[in-house]
């Protein structure tokens, strides 16, 4: 039985739809049929469809309001407007078939009543959808000063940007506290909730305290709720904010300390209070050091990935978030410099490619500077000298070029001044002699020698 | 209770439904498949291609090679970890911890105030406290302390970053290993090898994507299962090779069998495997399918990067390797040339760290020392081969034991020992990481005055897997594999990322 009351409690958002139809298209007609009188017969039968829908959809209804567990208190508006619907139909019915027996109803104007039926359907359809969808379902795709103007509560989370320029001039409470407040706090303790009697989106209400009294001693965060609440263990009942609720980042709540233990200044800048770098560095822009360029490129298509997969290539993306792709021929040691059209159709996407152990010569350089995101490149192994190596220079991105094991000759390492991002070269196993590192262009550029050793000590052959 | 009988009922609907399109499939293009050769199941390219002609379900590529590679979900800082664990836990006092004011109460009964309510492995009643039984000295640039057991370590000192207030609940050699290397100290759950294979997989199609070492003539207490797969396809548990003769057992092909007599054997066994397969759709048939193919190239390709007498007599040097022998110098520069070929995971287990006093080997003073002396080389040499050949920079080397030691002298049945020993202790010791993604020469943590727990910095062993899942591209929190109606974790419902040591 149960099984009954859910399978067909399930049809009522099919069935529904049925009695909706039947009366929007009633309306229409009753609308359209004013003056012309051409539909008089049609109608009625309409409004009577409607309301034998109806009454399925609000059995049906019922039984997925018993079968699925709602409580009455979410459904009683769309079950009661439901039931109207389903009785104002069939009144609509026997008015339009001029039944006399509800004289009442002649003296009401059509026009009126069919408004509204209108206004009653909308109402109740709209119930519905908010018990199935949520309520803020409409409104959630909307921008939050519209969200706002129509009474829905919005969050929006103020970011905190300093960087290596600006950080001194920022003002301390405007640029930094009251974001770290509004972020994590505001949402309970604001205008529109205000839990504890506590509010803190402004200097008044955050001096003002809650219904403990002040939340703030001067100069004093260890005594102040304002920081205390937020380290105390988090299982701990005082704890703020909720356990379940978003947490401040342990770099804001040492700001919060900090902010509280110069007496909490509401005006004044970083710099002119004398805070110190450190507190902030965790809001400045992170650098962006990942193996591919910081920009935005089109993925290649997965027949292309496919293709050159299924000729012996490595190829993987480098991270689910990124269209740039790692190649490797570590499965293809038989790779000669004519087989790098198999990677045309992917130039643009390669960032890191490792070509090392491969069967190439110096002609490769040519091709590699038409890979225009490259940034690591692996070519050690190989019988490459180093002859137009310079072609690479004109790459944008390339950060670091492993030539361990080649036949890099010590002439073309002159070239390597004139890359523009390049940061290491690995020189290892060459025929360019030198060991540990050297440093070019003031630093920009490491040498990697390699040849690293381990002298022998007199405590190695020691057993004790 | 009859909630979980429930999802484990949809758990075996939800596997048979996957089986089931499967075959579907299979009996869609069943000729297909048995006309396929061996070499393209393995690429993976016939099978992926015609499901789309048929408009069917596709086998993913994983299907027909589980360790066929994923990109992670964020950009990773390495490709590759080399786990070196010094199994019976290596003393921190003796090697990275200094703690000169310990030496101030050597001899000193322990305070009663840090052993009440706490359990150790063998001391009994007050043991005495015990100072620093090595010499110890700022090195490098970062000043960070080596002491005189390890004195080829100082020349990379500025390339490890020290976690010096490690911490684990276990006190046990095996549940602590367990612990340390699955994130759990029972038994079940994936090592961080099988993990990262798991959700990497690995690159070269001729290697295993994880693989163990073992040296110091044992194997940890805690059993293979601390490179076992778990709950995880058995795929992806770590393959164990020997440093010393073969390096897998039974990889030689036997007297009078031609390579050639071998492929049509597993060409024979896959096709009844296939057949198999075709009839009962069970996925670990594929996964055996491709086992034998994968053994079959190993063959070739295993002992041939397992051979280190083809490397240059001053790179053995470097290491100090001992061809032949079992040895940790040797694993060591296994490990490089196994990282250099693609596969994802090491781990090296170095036994003989269990310093309790009790026999000459396990002395503090002594034995010891003879250990630090087996591995301060090879560890060195390690580094710096691996940075002059542009590996270091994505790989992620992590060194540590189970546990610590304590700062008192052990007492066994309350009685002086024969020799110097520290007890199992886990509420403070030192590990260290390198490589690339890791801040170079920095120490975080800080001990009490005599090391006895953390002050400053402490870290868990979750703490250490979230670190190492994120280098590898993870957010270890949503890394998660579905087993028996819930969501596993390598982390548990723990760890957070040690910030202070990522560059």
């Amino acid at each position: 039985m149960d099984v009954l009351k859910q399978v067909l409690g399930r049809l009522h958002p099919l069935i529904v739809h049925l009695p909706i139809g039947f009366i929007i298209l009633g309306l229409l007609l009753l609308w359209y049929d004013r003056k012309r009188k051409e539909y008089t017969k049609v109608i009625p039968l309409v409004y009577l469809w409607g309301g034998i829908s109806a009454a399925l959809a609000c059995i049906t209804g019922y039984l997925q309001y018993l079968g699925e567990g709602y409580a009455f208190d979410t459904v009683k508006w769309h079950l009661w407007s439901g039931i109207a619907t389903a009785l104002f139909s069939f009144l609509m019915y026997a008015k339009l078939k001029g039944i006399q027996q509800i004289d009442f109803l002649n003296k009401v104007p059509t026009l009126v009543l069919s408004v509204l039926f209108f206004l009653l359907i909308s109402f109740t359809g709209h119930q519905g959808g908010n018990i199935t969808h949520g309520e803020d379902y409409l409104v959630e795709p909307l921008p939050n000063h519209i969200k706002s103007a129509l009474g829905f509560e919005t969050f929006e989370e103020k970011a905190i940007v300093l960087n290596e320029e600006n950080w001194e001039d920022a003002p301390i409470y405007d640029d930094v506290i009251k974001p770290i407040l509004n972020n994590n706090c505001v949402s309970c303790h604001g205008q529109k909730k205000t839990k504890g009697e506590l509010q803190l989106h402004n200097p008044e209400v955050i001096l003002k305290g809650g219904e403990n009294g002040e939340i703030i001693v001067v100069n004093d965060p260890e005594n102040s709720e304002l920081y205390t609440r937020l380290v105390l263990p988090k299982d701990d009942e005082d704890h703020m904010p909720p356990k379940e609720k978003r947490q401040p980042t342990p770099e804001e709540t040492e700001l919060i300390k900090a902010w509280l233990s110069i007496g909490n200044p509401f005006e004044g800048t970083i710099g002119e209070l004398g805070m110190e770098k450190e507190l902030f560095l965790s809001f400045f822009p992170k650098k962006h050091d990942a193996d591919h360029p910081d920009i935005q490129i089109s993925a290649a298509a997965q027949d292309t990935i496919m293709n050159i997969k299924n000729k012996g290539f490595h190829v993987e993306h480098i991270s689910k978030a990124s269209h740039f792709l790692e190649v490797s021929c570590i499965n293809k040691p038989s790779f000669v410099d004519s087989d790098f059209e198999i990677l045309m159709p992917i130039t643009e996407q390669i960032a890191i490619l490792d070509l090392g152990g491969t069967q190439i010569t110096d002609a490769i350089f040519e091709k590699l500077a038409t890979l225009p995101n490259l940034t690591i490149l692996k070519l050690d192994a190989t019988a490459i000298t180093g002859k137009n190596i310079e072609l690479l220079t004109s790459l944008e991105h390339l950060k670091s070029i492993n030539l361990t094991g080649s036949n890099l000759e010590e002439i073309y390492l002159q070239s390597f001044t004139e890359f523009k991002k390049l940061e290491i070269a690995y020189v290892f196993g060459t025929k360019v002699e030198g060991e540990g590192v050297r440093t070019l262009k003031d630093g920009q550029i490491t040498i990697d020698y390699g040849n690293y050793e381990l002298p022998p000590l007199p405590s190695d052959s020691i057993i004790y | 209770m009859e909630d979980l009988i429930k999802r484990l009922i949809q758990e075996k609907i939800a596997r048979e439904a996957e089986a089931k399109t499967r075959r579907h499939f299979i009996k869609s293009c069943a000729q297909g498949m048995g006309g396929l050769a061996l070499s393209s199941i393995f690429m993976g390219c016939d099978p992926l291609e015609k499901p789309k002609a048929k408009n069917t379900i596709a086998f993913s590529e994983r299907d027909l090679n589980p360790l066929a590679t994923l990109a992670p979900p964020f950009a990773p800082k390495v490709k590759s970890v080399i786990y070196l664990h010094m199994a019976g836990a290596p003393s921190q006092l003796e090697m990275f911890d200094y703690k000169p004011e310990l030496q101030k109460y050597h001899g000193q009964d322990c305070p009663q105030s840090l052993l009440e309510g706490r359990k150790f492995a063998f001391i009994k009643g007050t043991p005495k406290l015990m100072g620093p039984q090595a010499e110890f000295k700022q090195e490098g640039e970062s000043g960070n302390w080596v002491s005189n057991f390890m004195p080829h370590f100082k020349k990379v000192v500025d390339e490890v970053a020290f976690l010096k207030a490690v911490h684990t609940d276990q006190f046990n050699h095996g549940p602590a290993q367990l612990f340390m290397h699955t994130g759990s100290a029972r038994l079940g759950r994936p090592s961080i090898g099988a993990w990262a294979t798991y959700g990497l997989g690995s690159p070269n199609q001729n290697l295993p994507g994880f693989v163990v070492l073992t040296s110091g003539g044992n194997t940890p207490d805690a059993g293979k299962s601390v490179w076992g797969s778990g709950f995880l396809p058995s795929v992806y548990q770590g393959v164990q090779c020997r440093s010393k003769g073969d390096p897998v057992l039974y990889i030689e092909d036997p007297d009078g069998m031609t390579r050639d007599l071998k492929k049509s054997t597993i060409d024979a066994i896959n096709k009844i495997n296939k057949e198999e397969y075709a009839k009962y759709a069970d996925p670990e048939i594929l996964a055996r399918i491709n086992q034998y193919e994968m053994a079959y190239r190993m063959q070739i390709a295993v002992p041939e990067v397992m051979n280190i007498n083809n490397e240059p007599e001053n790179v053995q040097q470097m290491y100090g390797v001992e061809p032949g022998k079992e040895s940790f110098a040797n694993n060591c520069l296994l490990a490089r040339k196994l990282v250099e070929d693609g596969v994802r995971f090491v781990q090296l287990f170095d036994w003989g760290w269990d310093t309790h006093g009790n026999i000459r080997e396990g002395s503090i003073d002594l034995g010891l020392r003879n250990k630090c002396g087996e591995i301060d080389r090879p560890i060195a040499a390690l580094i710096l081969d691996l940075k002059q050949r542009g590996l270091l920079d994505e790989t992620l080397i992590v060194w540590g034991g189970e546990f610590g030691r304590t700062p008192m002298q052990e007492n066994r049945g309350n009685k002086k020992m024969a020799y110097k020993g520290r007890d199992h202790h886990g509420d403070a010791f030192t590990m260290w990481m390198a490589g690339g993604g890791i801040k170079k020469g920095v120490s975080h943590g800080k001990t009490d005055d005599i090391g006895f727990s953390g002050i400053e910095g402490r870290v868990s062993v979750h703490d250490i897997h979230a670190t190492i899942l994120h280098l590898l591209g993870f957010d270890h929190e949503q890394f998660t594999y579905e087993f028996q109606g819930r969501h596993f974790r390598l982390t548990d419902v723990e760890g957070e990322l040690i910030k202070e040591i990522l560059a």
